[in-house]
């Protein structure tokens, strides 16, 4: 599998001198399978950006295929939505995979996005590709594109995100965006950690330095530290730190992948690879 | 009056390398008036940062207060509302205009805050916040003798232009809008760019007329035109159905109002740097080819123009 990331932020894109070199837009990112399938998790900003390059191959031609892994419907991971060009061309094909527990519920949440209030495309009708939405049954899996996709509901303040371990027989990657325990200072959820076990690639939630987290815990996002005390309890082979509170600057980040690599060592995760995502780049799994 | 960019992009934040200098947030514009509470046009994701900034001063404390002027709900006009600091502070007061619309402004406006979209919900603003539905052709005042006037614009479900006078000078505002040629935007999701440079239907283009002229009368003497060029005069041909505008009509209106100056505004999202400063070259040799008595700029974040008396 071939990751990229196209947006690595939380909450609200952060345009701006200061983060250029992570990123500023939305969660976005891809997963190309070993025979070319792709697979996009979530729809942020970013989404824009991976849909203006797909236009330069066969999604440009309309015939192209995606399946699309929904973690929750906040504005951050469904904004790029109606910026994704390939959904304006007649024969491309995507497959969405959400929450919402029914597929009308889903597409309807989708749908308010369109509302002509707020967008000139007024609703997910005037898409030209076929775009089908599903939503998904937590410990049931399903195929993705080839691959075998499980996942489990997370907490997420108010809220719950779904998390997504992705497997293509020989390596498996977790994507484990926008959680956060509600009670400070509990251990990992032991069905998280089951959830992650050795997995080759665990993605997580790294909003937040411990001490803005002291502060914003209702929020429902993780520390580096809770991200690093998972990937130690889930013997992952390598942590990618995501989700950057729209706050921070491309310093901030330097420092908070340098904490996080220092908690690592210190407890016991000194063999754990660890990266950073930043927009534009490829991780091969 | 002080006027300055917090959001000058449209459609879509975009944030990287290739915007940095002009900025990748979408529409938002301070006006601040010598004397009295800001003014802020449009809530685009610019309007994250400039409520940081509010929340140094009165606002911080929850003794602040400010007037909102909404062109329109799309997306990019509205998406940085949740994200304004000082709607969370109880005592702080903000009244917000737009356009009405078939529901009550309060009601769409809380939409954005939903629980599947948002995770903190309208009520949990403490701010006293009011909404204000106008109609076009609406004149209000606001303390300290600050006028507002309204005007309608060419773009899809309806967006306001706004005129604010104050301090001896007067700014307008107009974003979004296509030129007022080749096609009337209401309600209807236009699938296909219709036939250019063809005659309108004669109540179309009466429509039209009048919105220009209504426009060209809001404008008329303006120390400031700020005006959507989404697109370049190629580009418009392409998505004359898109409801943007290009610097050639803008330079036409800025003509025919007899202003002083004159703003590019709400650059498309792949609009890099580099492409804003050959815009902006091209068209200020225009400018000065044809001997237009006012001065171009093209928006970016930071950019400050003083207006009238300091």
């Amino acid at each position: 599998m071939k990751i990229r990331f196209w947006g690595v932020r939380g909450s609200i894109p952060a345009p701006g001198p200061d983060t250029i070199r992570y990123g500023g837009n939305t969660s976005c990112v891809s997963v190309e399978t070993r025979t070319g399938g792709l697979v996009v998790i979530d729809m942020g900003t970013g989404l824009m950006h991976l849909g203006n390059h797909l236009m330069t191959g066969a999604f440009g031609k309309g015939q192209g295929r995606a399946s699309i892994l929904l973690s929750h419907t906040h504005w951050d991971h469904i904004q790029g939505l109606g910026f994704f060009p390939p959904v304006f061309v007649a024969g491309n094909q995507f497959t969405v995979w959400g929450p919402g527990g029914s597929p009308e519920v889903l597409e309807g949440i989708l749908e308010g996005q369109m509302d002509p209030n707020f967008s000139p495309l007024q609703t997910l009708k005037n898409f030209s590709a076929t775009f089908d939405v599903r939503a998904v049954r937590c410990g049931l899996p399903f195929d993705a594109e080839g691959l075998r996709v499980t996942c489990r509901e997370h907490p997420h303040g108010s809220a719950t995100a779904l998390a997504f371990r992705i497997d293509d027989g020989t390596r498996t990657f977790v994507y484990a965006s926008d959680v956060g325990q509600p009670d400070a200072g509990a251990p990992p959820h032991p069905d998280a950690i089951a959830f992650y076990q050795g997995a080759d690639v665990l993605l997580h939630d790294t909003t937040y330095r411990p001490e803005d987290q002291a502060t914003r815990r209702n929020r429902g996002f993780s520390s580096y530290e809770d991200a690093a005390d998972a990937a130690i309890a889930a013997r992952v082979g390598k942590l990618v730190m995501f989700h950057y509170d729209q706050d921070y600057s491309d310093a901030d980040v330097d420092e908070l992948l340098a904490s996080c690599r220092a908690t690592l060592d210190a407890r016991g995760g000194a063999a754990i690879g660890l990266v950073p995502a930043r927009e534009g780049e490829e991780l091969e799994i | 009056m002080k006027v300055r960019f917090w959001g000058v992009r449209g459609s879509i934040p975009v944030p990287g390398r290739a915007t940095s200098r002009y900025g990748g947030n979408t529409s938002c514009v301070e006006v601040r008036p010598r004397n009295g509470s800001p003014i802020i046009i449009d809530a685009g994701t610019g309007l994250r940062r400039l409520g940081k900034s509010l929340m140094e001063e009165a606002f911080g404390d929850g003794r602040g207060s400010a007037t909102i002027l909404i062109s329109h709900t799309h997306w990019d006009h509205v998406q940085g509302l949740p994200f304004f600091s000082p709607l969370y502070r109880a005592g702080n007061k903000v009244e917000i205009f737009a356009r009405q619309r078939d529901t009550h402004l309060e009601a769409v406006f809380s939409q954005q805050h939903d629980s599947p979209y948002f995770p903190v919900p309208m009520s949990a603003m403490q701010a006293d916040m009011s909404f204000r539905e106008l109609l076009e052709g609406a004149r209000f005042e606001l303390p300290g003798g600050i006028r507002i006037s309204c005007t309608r614009l060419n773009h899809p479900w309806v967006a306001m232009a706004y005129r604010i006078d104050c301090d001896r000078a007067s700014l307008v505002y107009c974003a979004d809008t296509a030129p007022f040629a080749d096609i009337l935007f209401g309600r209807e999701f236009v699938t296909t760019p219709p036939a250019l440079d063809q005659p309108l239907p004669p109540d179309v283009a009466a429509e039209l007329d009048r919105m220009r002229a209504g426009v060209v009368a809001l404008a008329k003497g303006a120390d400031l035109l700020i005006y959507d060029t989404q697109f370049t005069y190629e580009e418009y041909r392409l998505r004359p159905h898109w409801g943007h505008s290009h610097p050639d009509d803008a330079i036409q209106i800025a003509r025919d109002a007899g202003v002083k100056r004159l703003c590019l505004f709400h650059h498309a999202p792949m609009r890099s740097d580099d492409d804003n400063d050959r815009i902006l070259a091209k068209y200020r040799g225009v400018v000065a080819a044809q001997g237009d008595p006012f001065s171009l700029d093209s928006a970016f974040e930071g950019l400050e123009i003083p207006l009238g008396d300091q």
